[in-house]
């Protein structure tokens, strides 16, 4: 079997809180295959972000700093790479979608020359050989007229256009990785459906891998062909997609899935219609506590979840889970 | 763009005119008659002569036909005759302007140059040696007085340890050939430019490095960076170009103030500009070349402040299409 594109080993990332390093993901360990798409679903604050800009290389430090663990992007080791070796990488094997389109390009330059120096920098393309790319890359991701939109400054375009842009920005080196972190949460619902058409699209026309970040279940159901569950940090569930929406195991999985409301449900009528899973996600700095992160808030507790934190285990082929009923129901 | 020029010029011209009605009448308000300083230094003179020169400068007649009379003159581009110097105004001005700019451009560039410099390079690392250099440096900038500095920097560099010039603008047997020259009024532009760029120089370093911070922090530097960007060119491409922008509207805002800061430099360094020039008009009661300097420093701040304008469209696209 190949080996897999990225492989996260026991990661561990930390942030200076109050004088303590308090971390904020750990012990996390999952794969992405050539060509597929995996979903990272989890809460604000889960660790999500952090996952994704520690694949980048830009965990910003200080305050932050990845204290464990590998991360392999074709065998290259991310967290031992120095920053030369980590730039040509960048927007290169493995580029990047923010959540932020209205802040994540500079207001300063054209977005034709934002792209092309992209291509310039990784392909040693001339300024007009990158401009031309640029221009087709703006007609892929689907923006009307590229050639007059080329040299236009991202204030004279929509929300949804400087998306556009942003993937073409990602793009234009034809990475073989892409991390989206949530790509859509700023944009409308209808621009919403098309950003993900256009993912689809381009993911069969280029074979590249996405790691998609969502707190969105229903777009991992549509988009992801394995998801992974975050919660406090850790991976809590992993598995394919079918199954995590048909028969999720983790208590905080199935709170995730009952969260969406359904068509029958009249919440006006019927408050009870919106599921919501009671408490907060515990801070960072309460973590520290052993046990399951999730036990304050799960329905399902035992005692030994208050002690003993459940290691993830393999439950059927291709999936785990990190719970002790999860387990026993299996066993 | 050029409507929005030309409706700058209309407001400019008309703000000359207010700043020309307002200090005609300043100056007439305040106390002291040009006439008796003449006399004075003549060592005396007669009532009749004393009416006599009265007569003649038309400071016999009624405020506001004087007034309308100057007004008059200006728009014809006649900006008057000094009492004291004896001279038409715009011909004085003109002998000294050229002093006065190379002194207050100098110092504005390096003002702007090195405390850019300076700020963006202590940004790139908050607590290093160089970044506190900068706040100590930009704090003695900031609280110490012009003209204490411009004394404290001839007492250590002309006098102390001889390297530069005391005061002038150049040597008094003046050097053969022209790079003979410019080197040697080079080296006397260096104090005034120092003492004069002192406070902008503590000022755009913090100003700078303030907003670079800020702009370090922003989410397309973290887009410039997850593209594969080199350090140097999300710094000085992507960053700088954001973080001049608050500096550019600064420098166009303080030109006027430099322009008053110039005033108390040339006097301590006696260098012959429009500030010494202004110094003694107000001294001799001379009003009219003091009228034709404010005029003019008046008509440099608003061309400063239309290029300042037009500088701000340029780096900033989102300007020009509001």
């Amino acid at each position: 079997m190949q080996a897999p594109l990225l492989s996260v080993r026991d990661l561990e990332v930390s942030f200076q809180i109050g004088g303590e390093e308090v971390p904020v993901v750990r012990d996390l360990s999952f794969d992405v295959e050539y060509g597929e798409t995996l979903g990272i679903v989890g809460e604000s604050g889960c660790g999500k972000s952090m996952t994704a800009l520690a694949i980048m290389g830009l965990v910003p430090n200080p305050p932050g700093r990845i204290s464990k663990g590998n991360i392999l992007l074709e065998g290259v080791d991310i967290t031992k790479a120095s920053e030369k070796e980590l730039q040509s990488l960048r927007g290169n094997d493995v580029s990047m979608v923010f959540q932020e389109p209205m802040t994540s390009l500079n207001p300063v330059f054209t977005v034709g020359e934002q792209i092309a120096e992209t291509a310039r920098t990784h392909f040693g393309l001339s300024r007009k050989e990158a401009r031309n790319k640029a221009i087709e890359i703006l007609r892929l991701v689907g923006i009307p007229s590229p050639e007059k939109r080329v040299d236009d400054y991202p204030h004279q375009l929509s929300g949804g256009m400087r998306q556009r842009v942003m993937i073409a920005i990602s793009l234009i080196c034809e990475p073989k990785l892409l991390i989206a972190d949530e790509p859509t949460t700023a944009l409308d619902v209808t621009v919403q459906a098309q950003i993900f058409d256009l993912f689809r699209e381009l993911q069969e026309k280029t074979k590249t891998a996405i790691i998609l970040i969502t707190h969105d279940i229903g777009v991992v159901a549509e988009m992801a062909d394995r998801v992974m569950v975050m919660y406090a940090g850790r991976n809590i569930e992993n598995g394919p997609a079918t199954d995590f929406i048909r028969a999720p195991q983790h208590p905080y999985t199935r709170g995730l899935i009952s969260c969406i409301p359904t068509l029958q449900a009249d919440p006006p009528d019927d408050p009870d219609a919106l599921f919501e899973i009671p408490g907060v996600v515990p801070s960072a700095v309460e973590l520290a506590k052993p046990g399951c992160a999730f036990a304050p808030r799960c329905q399902n507790v035992m005692d030994r979840c208050r002690v003993e934190f459940p290691p993830s285990a393999q439950i059927e082929n291709n999936r785990s889970v990190s719970c002790w009923l999860a387990q026993e129901e299996t066993v | 763009m050029v409507k929005s020029l030309s409706k700058r010029i209309g407001n400019a011209v008309i703000l000359l005119l207010a700043v020309l009605v307002l200090n005609f009448t300043l100056i007439h308000i305040a106390p002291g008659d040009p006439v008796e300083v003449l006399a004075g230094e003549m060592g005396g003179a007669t009532p009749e002569l004393l009416a006599e020169l009265h007569a003649d400068f038309g400071l016999d007649q009624p405020f506001h036909i004087q007034l309308f009379t100057y007004l008059g003159n200006v728009l014809h581009g006649n900006l008057g005759h000094s009492f004291y110097y004896d001279k038409p105004v715009t011909e004085l001005i003109l002998d000294r302007m050229g002093a006065t700019l190379l002194l207050v451009i100098t110092a504005l560039l390096f003002a702007l140059l090195v405390g850019t410099a300076l700020g963006v390079a202590s940004a790139q690392k908050r607590n290093s040696l160089l970044s506190n250099l900068v706040t100590i440096l930009s704090l003695a900038g900031f609280s110490a007085p012009v003209f204490w500095i411009g004394i404290m920097l001839i007492l250590l560099l002309s006098v102390a340890v001889p390297i530069f010039p005391i005061a002038g603008m150049a040597t008094a047997d003046e050097p053969e050939g022209t790079f003979a020259y410019i080197f040697d009024v080079a080296q006397h532009l260096v104090l005034p430019v120092l003492t004069l760029a002192s406070i902008y120089l503590a000022f755009y370093s913090r100003l700078s490095r303030a907003s670079m911070l800020e702009v370090l922090e922003s989410d397309y530097i973290r887009t410039a960076r997850a593209k594969g960007l080199s350090r140097f060119l999300v710094v000085y491409k992507h960053a700088l170009r954001n973080a001049v922008l608050p500096v550019v509207t600064f420098a166009g805002l303080q030109f006027a103030q430099v322009i008053s800061g110039a005033v108390l430099v040339e006097t301590v360094f006696a260098w012959p500009g429009l500030g010494t020039l202004a110094f003694e008009s107000i001294l001799r009661r001379d009003s009219p070349t003091l009228l034709g300097i404010l005029f003019f420093s008046a008509v440099l701040v608003l061309i400063v402040n239309i290029v300042v304008d037009i500088a701000y469209r340029v780096i900033d696209p989102r300007i020009s299409a509001k």
